[in-house]
């Protein structure tokens, strides 16, 4: 049962690319691969399979559509000067979404009014996320004591009302610009996705390759940058279609209570506020945005159920 | 003690490991240790290999990563080529890492996912600034195809190789830098039988060809036999045992590792049936004792 | 008649890639009081087995697609979901590998081998906690009345396995299946956990059935041992025989692949490796599956192009293969049979 070691001497290990074991010449006994795939291609599939999340996902892409393109082609300015005699009009055929209560079109409104709040969205919610990767990491790629430390700021900050909180910072910047409303609204709301990273950054610590690296000699910030964060893609991913209905929707509510920005550049938000006013004669005006804002949050919710599914590890293969 | 009395590779006096249990409930205070390592002693010479082998919660893993310092010991020396690890600055750690290498357990969480074969076996190149991008892609394949890898294969990814492919992958970039000392921390536990006996073989030829030293750490008795000039036993964190392996696999001292060697499944089914019987007679006397 | 008779049974995964033949075509059969063992590496068809036995088998992607499975005569292939909810546990008992993960953490052991007690029978909680203390006590629990209300995280990885076993014969089915029940455990606790399967079965009057990769387990708690490879039976033997005189080349190449712990020039020797690897079991070449593999088959052999049958090569011998160690040149054939 043991081969005799004065039979196997004079066979050398692999300068050919001969491996000893498999004894007849073929190239590297551990031979090509087993299975061919991409886990990025994988999830794809696996996404693709969830019907709600591709329906969601193909309304989110013709939203984003629509607002892009539809105030490039549109004969109508959405910030013309009033028209009395077309006010309030209901959907028809010359204006499908109808007309507010200064006679311009609603759809072209609603294309550019979704410019500013999907802009809004996606910049706050950005900027969440790198305040969040930021703490996240730090706490937990370091950990120990530090990491309680920060764990235990978090807690406290956790407490915050993120709503009157925005108020708060708007009220202290004075003007309601982009930017500003987009650092009132990540200034509470970074505290999820923080946590979130930390606990991915945790779990990827405890990885064999990890270890690995610093078996090499790698320094902290290349086992961070290298092996930690690129493997909390997914995690970050799924992050933003989550963090992205909270931000829109408080953008949403910041102007439906008038401290949006200042028209006539309006969001959704504020157009829902004009429409308030009239709604019994009316109602199309406060309609058809907030349809817009609950289509979006709603799509994003199912593409992050989809992304979650897709780039679950349990369901990857090993 | 190593063989020919020449200074030892690796020397080991009183390495312990102690983990913290922390409670409280504002303030965490120390309660209690976990002693995982407690006061192990052992020397490797240059060239052999020494098995230390034990049953899960014995130390012995952790008593592999505190010699490369990846945890930090709580008390003791660890000499390499006389030179004392636990002393060393980080830069100066850094620097003798090129020399003290490990292979571990797991082929599926031991090479990251986002990296391609090439990248993963280079690394260790990119992080010492080694040799150009050109240079350092030629090392990379002459170190696949020394463990058996097809080198063809740098761009792909570790998820498309079985376990034991993935494992010449870990040990490929162990060899990187052409260490002199390599931790094998169950470097076959996770593979089936005929692959095992496949990386096993290799890991013979690699000591022979490169002049390695192995730190061989595993459960499985057979297999540590196979592998190691000398053996120590670990149980509870304390080495019970050491010695030539043939003298502690015929002749066990301690009765912890006598216990051990009789629990070895081998397969022979009458020394197997015999020691069934032999134990189930054991636990009637006991019964009615 | 046997207790558990299998028949060219046959388990296709329906998978994107293609048809995953796991297990095609096995047969054999367990006797009352008797222990069947199988053995294999991973992926060939084992765990498979075992499952579709129990109609366990994920129904999606998985199917049964030909054979049968009788138990004490009735068929368990086409058997409605309900009727083999009650059949499962009562009658046919399985434990799994890893105890950390076949418990659930969150409720007491003692509630867990209550319910299932109460599932097949229809006995006052009362009497199933006397029931579930003596289970406890019988699979040798210290302080059986204390821990019934202890949570899985209290007990070692073999406490738990034992309190598995407790839970499977809490209604003193006929048949065990044990997948892998040792292999999570140390060394010195595997012992007496086959121990306890063994002293149990004799009590209990049980089959088992014990599905490992090792080969010592194997040797130890078999009677007979059926060796599989690429989802098909590769040899069959009682275990006395299959040890002294392997037939086929695969499970020569097992034995030899294998450590020693006992003999001459182990340090310096190498282990005989199998190279290669098993095959894919989507598109299985016709042939003899372990062909590419082999030793001893070459291009031209009747096995490069059929599949060779499961024959008897011996009485209660059988095996798969055109190149069987008995029947090739210079092979000295073994007079008699292993008892």
């Amino acid at each position: 049962m043991v081969a005799d070691p004065a039979q196997t001497k004079g066979k050398h290990v692999g300068a050919t690319g001969v491996d000893i074991d498999s004894g007849d010449g073929v190239a590297a006994a551990a031979g090509g691969p087993v299975r061919q795939s991409n886990l990025w291609k994988d999830a794809w599939r696996r996404y693709i399979r969830n019907r709600a999340a591709v329906t969601a996902g193909v309304i989110f892409l013709l939203v984003l559509l629509f607002v892009v393109v539809w105030p490039i082609v549109s004969p109508y300015d959405p910030n013309a000067a009033p028209n009395y005699e077309l006010k309030n009009e209901g959907p028809s055929l010359r204006h499908p979404f109808g007309t507010d209560n200064f006679g311009r079109d609603l759809m072209t409104r609603t294309a550019v009014g979704g410019r500013v709040s999907i802009g809004i969205g996606f910049a706050a919610t950005l900027a969440i996320l790198l305040v969040g990767v930021a703490y996240g990491a730090v706490s937990g790629f370091v950990g120990g004591k530090l990491d309680n430390a920060m764990m235990r700021l978090l807690d406290t900050l956790y407490g915050l009302p993120y709503l009157p909180f925005a108020i708060i910072v708007l009220a202290i910047f004075g003007t309601v610009n982009i930017w500003t409303m987009v650092i009132a609204l990540s200034i509470a709301s970074w505290f999820t996705s923080a946590r979130i990273v930390r606990g991915q950054v945790i779990t990827l610590k405890e990885n064999d390759y990890v270890r690995a690296a610093r078996a090499v000699g790698a320094r902290w910030f290349r086992v961070l940058g290298r092996h930690l964060l690129p493997n909390t893609l997914g995690v970050l991913i799924i992050a933003i279609f989550l963090e992205l209905p909270g931000v829109i929707l408080g953008e949403a509510f910041l102007s439906f209570i008038g401290l949006g920005i200042s028209p006539p550049n309006a969001s959704w938000g504020q157009m829902a506020q004009e429409g308030r006013a009239v709604y019994r004669v009316a109602p199309h005006i406060i309609a058809v945005p907030s349809i817009a804002i609950a289509t979006l949050i709603l799509c994003a919710n199912f593409i992050a159920d989809g992304l979650r599914d897709a780039l679950d590890p349990r369901t990857r293969e090993t | 003690m190593s063989a020919n009395g020449a200074a030892p590779l690796l020397a080991v006096r009183d390495l312990s490991k102690w983990f913290p249990v922390r409670s409280g409930l504002l303030v965490e205070r120390t309660v209690d240790h976990v002693k995982a390592v407690d006061g192990v002693s052992f020397d490797v010479a240059e060239g052999e290999t020494l098995g230390l082998v034990g049953e899960s919660g014995s130390g012995k893993s952790t008593t592999g990563y505190c010699i490369l310092q990846l945890l930090k010991p709580t008390s003791g020396s660890i000499k390499f080529e006389g030179t004392e690890l636990t002393s060393l600055g980080r830069e100066q750690m850094r620097r003798m890492r090129r020399e003290l290498q490990i292979v571990f357990q797991d082929p599926y969480s031991s090479l990251d996912p986002r990296m391609t074969v090439g990248d993963i076996v280079g690394e260790p190149l990119i992080v010492h600034g080694i040799g150009s991008k050109r240079d350092r892609r030629a090392r990379v394949r002459e170190l696949l195809d020394v463990v058996g890898f097809n080198p063809s294969f740098t761009n792909r990814y570790p998820h498309e190789f079985s376990g034991g492919q993935r494992q010449r992958i870990g040990i490929a970039r162990a060899l990187a830098l052409s260490p002199k000392l390599i931790v094998c921390d169950e470097p076959v536990s996770a593979l089936d039988v005929s692959i095992q006996a496949q990386i096993l073989n290799l890991l013979k030829d690699l000591q022979r060809d490169f002049g390695l030293t192995y730190l061989f750490i595993a459960h499985d008795l057979a297999v540590v036999r196979s592998m190691s000039d000398r053996i120590a036993v670990m149980n509870q964190g304390r080495i019970v045992e050491i010695g030539p392996a043939e003298d502690v696999y015929t002749n066990p001292q301690d009765p912890y590792t006598q216990a051990l060697l009789a629990a070895v499944p081998v397969p022979d089914p009458r020394a197997m049936k015999e020691r069934k019987a032999r134990r189930r007679q054991l636990r009637h006397a006991l019964a009615e004792g | 008649m046997a207790l558990l008779e299998v028949s060219d049974l046959k388990t296709h995964f329906f998978t994107r890639e293609g048809v995953v033949r796991a297990v095609d075509g096995i047969s054999f059969s367990v006797e009352r009081g008797r222990t069947l063992g199988i053995v294999g590496e991973s992926g060939c068809g084992k765990s498979v087995t075992a499952l579709s036995i129990m109609g366990l088998i994920p129904k999606p992607p998985a199917k049964i697609v030909g054979g049968s499975v009788l138990f004490e005569g009735r068929e368990l292939t086409t058997l409605p979901e309900k009727e083999l909810e009650d059949l499962r546990g009562r009658e046919i008992a399985m434990i799994f590998q890893d105890p950390m993960t076949s418990l659930n953490p969150t409720l007491k052991i003692g509630t867990q081998i209550t319910e299932t007690i109460r599932r097949h029978y229809d006995v006052s909680t009362q009497d199933a906690r006397k029931k579930a203390i003596e289970l406890l006590e019988e699979v040798r629990i210290p302080r059986a009345v204390d821990r019934l209300d202890d949570y899985p995280h209290r007990f070692s990885g073999g406490m738990r396995q034992r309190v598995m076993i407790a839970i499977a014969l809490s209604c003193d089915p006929k048949l065990l299946i044990a997948d892998e029940p040792t292999t999570a455990l140390d060394v010195t606790v595997q012992a007496s956990v086959l121990d306890l399967l063994d002293d149990l079965r004799r009590e209990h009057d049980m089959a088992m059935i014990i599905i490992t990769h090792d080969m010592g387990v194997v040797a130890e708690a078999a009677d007979d041992i059926l060796v599989m490879y690429a989802g098909q039976v590769v040899e069959q033997a009682p275990v006395l025989e299959l040890f002294d005189h392997p037939e086929h080349p695969y499970t020569e190449a097992l034995l030899g692949a294998l450590p020693q712990i006992e003999g001459e020039g182990i340090r310096q020797g190498r282990l005989t490796a199998i190279p290669g690897r098993p095959p894919d079991l989507i598109n299985p070449p016709p042939a003899c599956r372990f062909a590419p593999r082999c030793p001893y088959a070459s291009a031209n052999d009747a096995c490069a192009e059929h599949m060779p049958e499961l024959r008897e090569i011996r009485s209660g011998h059988f095996v798969r293969s055109a190149h069987p160690a008995s029947e090739r040149a210079g092979a000295r054939r073994p007079t008699g049979v292993g008892a």
